[in-house]
């Protein structure tokens, strides 16, 4: 016997989280586009894709987020901060590549500076994974030692039973716990089996694409040139990505006063690692490709301990040049067999 | 299947006899149905190359990218009619020289794959203006009809929905082969003309910069519209200013190498007081 909450009893929960002050937030299919949305009851969420277009990250790390306003005056520069949001969410429905994306940048964001935006939120959602029943082909968490019904990162994991009614209730962490005590009562004992988690077939060798990365002699290699030859440096992979976090500070306004925010910035644009000196370290879009394969797999693990990508496949799904990850740890693979 | 053999035929023969050092077509994607750019520099290689009605993308942009025609040998590559009219306006622009380019052209009917005969840009001016001529009379869709039915309020309010989507992530800009500058107006930091931002101001004046920059000289390949990964009907935006381009000045871009960039020529005998 375990513990299962039915898909009807939906517009309950939310009614009893949004009661206790939370946010309810799931996946929701858009017009255009799909992507973790508040939801204001049962029928809000759309549970059948695989996973939304865009990933939980902006939740957590906005595209677009202002830090502080400030005013100069002819003696002094006054200045007030933006405080981070306090509001409490509840995120259910993630998938466990995206939930897995945040405990991986939560080191990135915790390091020298604890980033206030990025914790406040961390601290006050709820993350509710959905093990996932289907993949497609761009599916890779399994080549990155991750799952369908990975827990990193998550408060609570659902199994979907079988039978379509529901799911069946983990609870991961305290966090978790306390949330669904506020729904306790609509949960029930039953012996009801999960459904089989999606297949996702492992893509490629993880461990011999980090030893190429790591042997210096390959940084020079004309491999990178190859692989990256279409690329056209966009950024369409780098702000899809649930890890990539790199940011830009900018002062928007007049000679006088403005806000400063925290943008999106990335790795694949020229202008990421130009110097004031018009030389650029990095001038050519392979060197840029290189760089992201090589932070996620060699740099980031280097100081963290963990790769910097969760295998939701998003790069690879999106492309307008059907390049991404995938394809160039498959193609390194094959170099080092 | 038939104008994939004889292509595959005529690139390795032009590789083999060195007459063209690279040619840019398609190859299979990661799913059935799509295709990636290909770069063949060896005539054994050609066997890669895919030429069906999913090649869709169009591959003008590669020509200009980090000096590869800068040695001056000749490239090949696959074009459909607004991938020529692409490399006309970039050889109109001083971008390209046309005497480097060997085009392989096709287009498609349905499934139906057929060959453009020729091989120079000049070898297309007949095809080019029949597409002009024509082009009055293709239907619109029904998207682009509705929005022109909007007032002003609505489509100021259509738009600002549409751009609330954009995560100006540039890739409208990369994979347009007209977005050829070396540094965007939008990457421009001394001073700063354009917020980096994408909040709806920032993401307005984004947008409609790069409408303004393309009016005149875009051809609806919809590169942008399919490479928005957050699907804003870019297409639209860029088709309207077409229109407006062809109904104000008689002017369909990409007819010809030689022909005058509307929006950036002078004449000494304009009537007009205001230049843009």
């Amino acid at each position: 016997m375990t513990r299962i909450l039915l898909s009807d009893k939906l517009d309950n929960c939310v009614e009893r989280w949004r009661s206790a002050g939370m946010t309810v937030i799931g996946p929701v299919q858009g017009e255009s586009i799909s992507r973790y949305a508040v939801v204001e009851n049962g029928a809000g969420f759309d549970f059948g894709m695989i996973l939304p277009d865009r990933s939980v990250k902006e939740l957590f790390f906005p595209q677009t987020e202002p830090m502080l306003r400030y005013t100069i005056k002819k003696s002094e520069i006054d200045t007030a901060d933006f405080p981070p949001p306090q509001e409490k969410r509840i995120i259910f429905g993630a998938r466990a590549c995206d939930a897995s994306g945040l405990a991986i940048d939560d080191s990135l964001f915790g390091w020298d500076y604890k980033d206030d935006f990025w914790f406040h939120r961390r601290n006050e959602s709820v993350i509710v994974t959905i093990a996932c029943t289907k993949a497609d082909d761009f599916c890779m968490c399994t080549s990155l030692d991750l799952a369908p019904d990975s827990t990193k990162g998550c408060d609570v994991l659902l199994r979907p039973l079988e039978n379509n009614r529901g799911w069946q209730v983990e609870e991961i962490t305290d966090r978790g716990r306390e949330a669904f005590a506020v729904i306790a009562d609509l949960l029930q004992e039953s012996s009801d089996q999960a459904a089989p988690t999606a297949v996702v077939t492992e893509k490629f060798n993880l461990d011999a694409c980090v030893t190429w990365l790591q042997n210096p002699e390959n940084f020079d290699s004309k491999f990178w040139k190859e692989i990256s030859m279409r690329c056209i440096g966009c950024a369409s992979c780098t702000y899809l990505c649930p890890t990539c976090h790199c940011f830009d500070i900018q002062d928007e306004g007049d000679t006088y006063s403005g806000i400063r925010r925290k943008n999106w910035d990335s790795c694949s644009f020229a202008l990421f690692t130009m110097h004031t000196s018009g030389h650029n370290p990095r001038s050519t879009q392979s060197a840029r490709w290189r760089q992201r394969i090589m932070h996620k797999f060699n740099y980031f693990p280097g100081k963290f301990s963990v790769n910097s990508c969760s295998g939701c496949g998003r790069c690879s799904r999106q492309c307008p040049v059907d390049m991404g990850i995938t394809e160039t740890l498959q193609e390194i693979s094959k170099l080092q067999s | 299947m038939i104008t994939q053999e004889k292509y595959r035929t005529t690139v390795k023969e032009l590789l083999a006899s060195d007459s063209v050092k690279m040619v840019i077509g398609y190859k299979p994607g990661s799913t059935p149905d799509r295709r990636r750019p290909l770069f063949i520099r060896s005539s054994d290689d050609a066997d890669q190359l895919v030429l069906d009605s999913t090649c869709i993308t169009n591959l003008s942009g590669y020509l200009v990218a980090e000096g590869l025609l800068s040695d001056e040998k000749r490239v090949g590559i696959f074009l459909r009619p607004e991938g020529i009219r692409s490399i006309n306006i970039l050889a109109a622009e001083y971008q390209l020289n046309m005497d480097q380019i060997v085009i392989f052209g096709f287009d498609s009917t349905g499934r139906e794959v057929r060959p453009l005969e020729g091989r120079h840009s000049k070898d297309f001016s007949a095809l080019l203006s029949d597409i002009k001529e024509n082009s009055p009379q293709i239907s619109k869709e029904p998207l682009l009809e509705s929005i022109e039915r909007m007032n002003e309020q609505e489509r100021f309010d259509f738009w600002q929905e549409e751009f609330s989507r954009c995560i100006k992530c540039y890739a409208c800009r990369q994979a347009c082969p007209m977005c050829y500058c070396r540094r965007c107006i939008v990457d421009s930091n001394q001073p700063q003309w354009v917020n980096t931002s994408s909040h709806t101001l920032g993401n307005f004046e984004w947008n409609v910069v790069r409408a303004f920059h393309l009016s005149g000289r875009c051809v609806q390949c919809g590169n942008c519209d399919r490479a928005c990964p957050v699907n804003i009907p870019l297409r639209l935006i860029n088709q309207r200013m077409a229109e407006m381009v062809l109904e104000g000045f008689d002017h369909f871009a990409g007819l010809s190498p030689t022909q005058e960039p509307v929006l950036a020529s002078f004449k000494k005998d304009d009537t007009e007081t205001f230049i843009l």
